[in-house]
């Protein structure tokens, strides 16, 4: 791992470690803030909005960061007036995607296959799909891909990927 | 200066950003006690890490504020946090307000006058400029008005700038060097900047004018004490409710403990200070501190802006420069240049580009997401360009802080900030909008396309103005009916103008700061 990578505080295998959340996804860490399904549920809508990031950590980074104190929370959700604690917005958004992907195809939204998966993310920008209960759907959308785009673009790797130079004054901590 | 007591001080100051650290200075400086309260922590240039996630850390989340009304006003984004408040992370664009600006209602008839005009508060400018230092061109900058030239010279301008420029003269349009408090050579002890787009995370280098490196050094040398993690939680009255003596504030040992000062300065920017004299209400202010008008928290004013984006075939060097841009124009800044709107517009032209963030590469386009998303983000890394309108929005009494419902961890109200926009802030945007694809196509653009409106930078609520029947606090921001009650910071603005607050946040504070200590033996 690079020095001053993304790092988050993980239980895994009943210990905490400070790990990067790419390394925690591949270590299966086990959520302490998030049900299952609603890791599950998040790391499925994140990859259909941007890809690569269930690898990159997306479950578990937003996981670590409705365990922090919100106001070192890192969450983009903050910049769109949703107001502290962070958690109540995202489980009942995920809780909308599944009655709506329920009410579209009869199953949940973590089961869908890649194209529904996509098409269904794609529509909550325009507003809530049929079967939709939770926050404001554009709002939901815009936060969940700001999420998926930091751990998949905004890190020193996701920079040298697109060729950006990352001209760092001071990097962030290991310890997140 | 260390105390361990709460004794009576000269002055108290609620807020560390930009206006409480330079009245911290100023009043200390000339003899004062001064103690300053943050309510957040007491950061550090260490601690400015350059990530745009990290950057977040630097908003304002608490105590939360709920932002209702048609348009959000942008409560957390333009809010600060902690030692340098929100200018912390400003982008330091500092033009200057225009004479104009001052007297709108009498202009007009609509919008509010200032209590003072241009030329009174260019000194004030010239100092300030001069005391942290300000990049740009003066002769170049034709619109600015009078006052004296910037001690550093101007920004580059690079490739993206360049060629957004080219659109700009191809339209019969001016562009010249942004005014910034970016340090472009070595200054004052202070290094130059590095062009490297990290402003927004705030810059631990000292380039850019922040309180860490400006005003809050000085305090501190010159005997200020500074308790950070302190909230305040109301003004203390005296039995007559005439004067001042103090604050209540929760420390982080979680008890309530009172700071008796002869003076009290509220610099806890937009949303907190007309909270505070909201909660301050006694028997002979029933409304609230400073409420005779029943204007506290009234004319909450945020610059409406969009982004507008080109993609252009060539390689921008979009990563290079400063946050808020490279370039200025104000060819549409008199009060009725645009057809069918009052009020004024500018162009900051050039920003430099994250990938990620609000205002990164990715939210630039928030409809492309699946396979289509990387092939986007590739192409924009290079060949992306951005320029930002920022709209003057007229003040409107129903845009306002008010008490909501909910309370905070001492069980104070919490404020509400309603706020949407009128309809000729949205004419001056639409117009923009208009005028930005133009010149994106005329600049070589293959494709353009604008941001959703956004509000930037938060002013008003506690407006300055000739009497109590229509303002809240005199032009020295002494509230009219408690004199020895000050509120500094952007709060004190009757209008927006078009431009940027911080320059003049600091010059309004220098002001209120040196008139204070001019006319001490009315408060010790």
């Amino acid at each position: 791992m690079k020095a001053g990578a993304l790092t988050i505080a993980c239980l895994v295998a009943g210990k905490v470690v400070r790990i990067s959340p790419a390394e925690a996804h591949a270590l299966a860490a086990a959520p302490q803030v998030l049900l299952p399904h609603e890791a599950e549920t998040l790391g499925h809508l994140a990859e259909a909005m941007v890809p690569g990031a269930r690898a990159a950590g997306i479950a578990e980074y937003v996981d670590s960061q409705l365990f922090a104190d919100p106001s070192e929370s890192l969450l983009i959700a903050r910049y769109f007036g949703v107001l502290p604690p962070f958690c109540e917005f995202y489980t009942s958004g995920f809780a909308g995607l599944d009655a709506a992907a329920k009410s579209a195809h009869g199953k949940p939204f973590a089961a869908l296959a890649a194209e529904p998966a996509l098409t269904l993310a794609a529509s909550l920008l325009a507003g809530p799909p049929p079967g939709w209960a939770g926050p404001p759907a554009p709002l939901f959308y815009l936060a969940l891909r700001g999420d998926a785009v930091d751990v998949v673009y905004g890190t020193q790797a996701g920079f040298e990927m697109l060729g950006v130079p990352y001209m760092e004054h001071i990097l962030p901590p290991r310890r997140w | 200066m260390s105390r361990s007591t709460n004794d009576e001080v000269d002055v108290v100051i609620v807020g560390a950003g930009a206006a409480g650290s330079l009245h911290a200075a100023v009043l200390a400086a000339a003899g004062r006690s001064v103690v300053v309260f943050e309510g957040g922590p007491p950061r550090k240039l260490g601690d400015l890490y350059s990530s745009q996630l990290w950057a977040r850390r630097l908003k304002w989340t608490s105590p939360a504020a709920s932002d209702v009304g048609a348009d959000g006003a942008g409560v957390s984004f333009n809010g600060g946090h902690g030692y340098g408040g929100a200018a912390i992370h400003h982008y330091a664009v500092w033009p200057r307000l225009h004479a104009a600006d001052f007297r709108m209602a009498s202009d007009h008839g609509r919008g509010l006058d200032w209590p003072i005009d241009y030329d009174t508060l260019r000194p004030f400018y010239d100092r300030v400029q001069a005391d942290v230092g300000v990049a740009g061109d003066a002769t170049q900058e034709k619109w600015r008005p009078p006052g004296v030239a910037y001690p550093l010279p101007p920004i580059p301008a690079f490739a993206q700038a360049q060629a957004i420029a080219r659109g700009f003269a191809a339209r019969g349009l001016t562009t010249a060097p942004l005014p910034v408090a970016i340090l472009t050579e070595a200054y004052n002890g202070r290094p130059a900047c590095l062009m490297d787009g990290w402003c927004d995370a705030g810059c631990p280098t000292g380039a850019l004018a922040n309180p860490l490196v400006t005003y809050i050094p000085r305090a501190l040398k010159a005997g200020a004490e500074f308790r950070a993690n302190a909230h305040v939680t109301r003004v203390l009255m005296d039995a007559a409710g005439n004067r001042a003596i103090g604050v209540e504030y929760v420390g982080t040992d979680g008890a309530r403990q009172v700071q008796r000062a002869r003076a009290v300065v509220l610099a806890a920017f937009a949303i907190e200070t007309p909270r505070i004299l909201f909660n301050s209400a006694t028997g002979k202010h029933a409304g609230g501190l400073g409420n005779a008008s029943g204007l506290l928290g009234s004319y909450l004013m945020a610059h409406p802006s969009i982004s507008v984006f080109g993609m252009f075939d060539q390689d921008m060097q979009n990563y290079l420069g400063p946050t808020g841009g490279q370039l200025l124009n104000q060819d549409h800044f008199a009060k009725d240049a645009t057809p069918g709107a009052l009020g004024s517009r500018q162009w900051m032209i050039a920003q430099a580009l994250k990938p990620n963030d609000l205002l990164g590469i990715a939210m630039s386009r928030p409809d492309i997401i699946g396979p289509a998303l990387d092939p986007f983000m590739r192409k924009a890394a290079r060949g992306l360009g951005n320029m930002v309108a920022l709209c003057e929005p007229l003040p409107d009494s129903a845009n306002r802080v008010s008490l909501g419902a909910g309370r905070d961890a001492h069980g104070l109200p919490l404020a509400q900030v309603t706020h949407r926009y009128g309809n000729d802030a949205k004419a001056l945007i639409a117009a923009a909008a208009d005028e930005g694809a133009a010149i994106m196509r005329a600049a070589g653009a293959s494709e353009n396309w604008r941001s959703p409106i956004a509000g930037q930078h938060l002013m008003g609520g506690c407006v300055m103005g000739r009497d109590s029947v229509s303002s809240v606090t005199d032009s020295l921001g002494r509230l009219h009916d408690v004199p020895n009650l000050i509120v500094a910071g952007p709060s004190l603005f009757p209008t927006a103008s078009a431009v940027n607050p911080t320059f003049t946040v600091h010059a309004l504070a220098l002001r209120s700061a040196e008139a204070l200590v001019r006319d001490w033996s009315q408060f010790g």
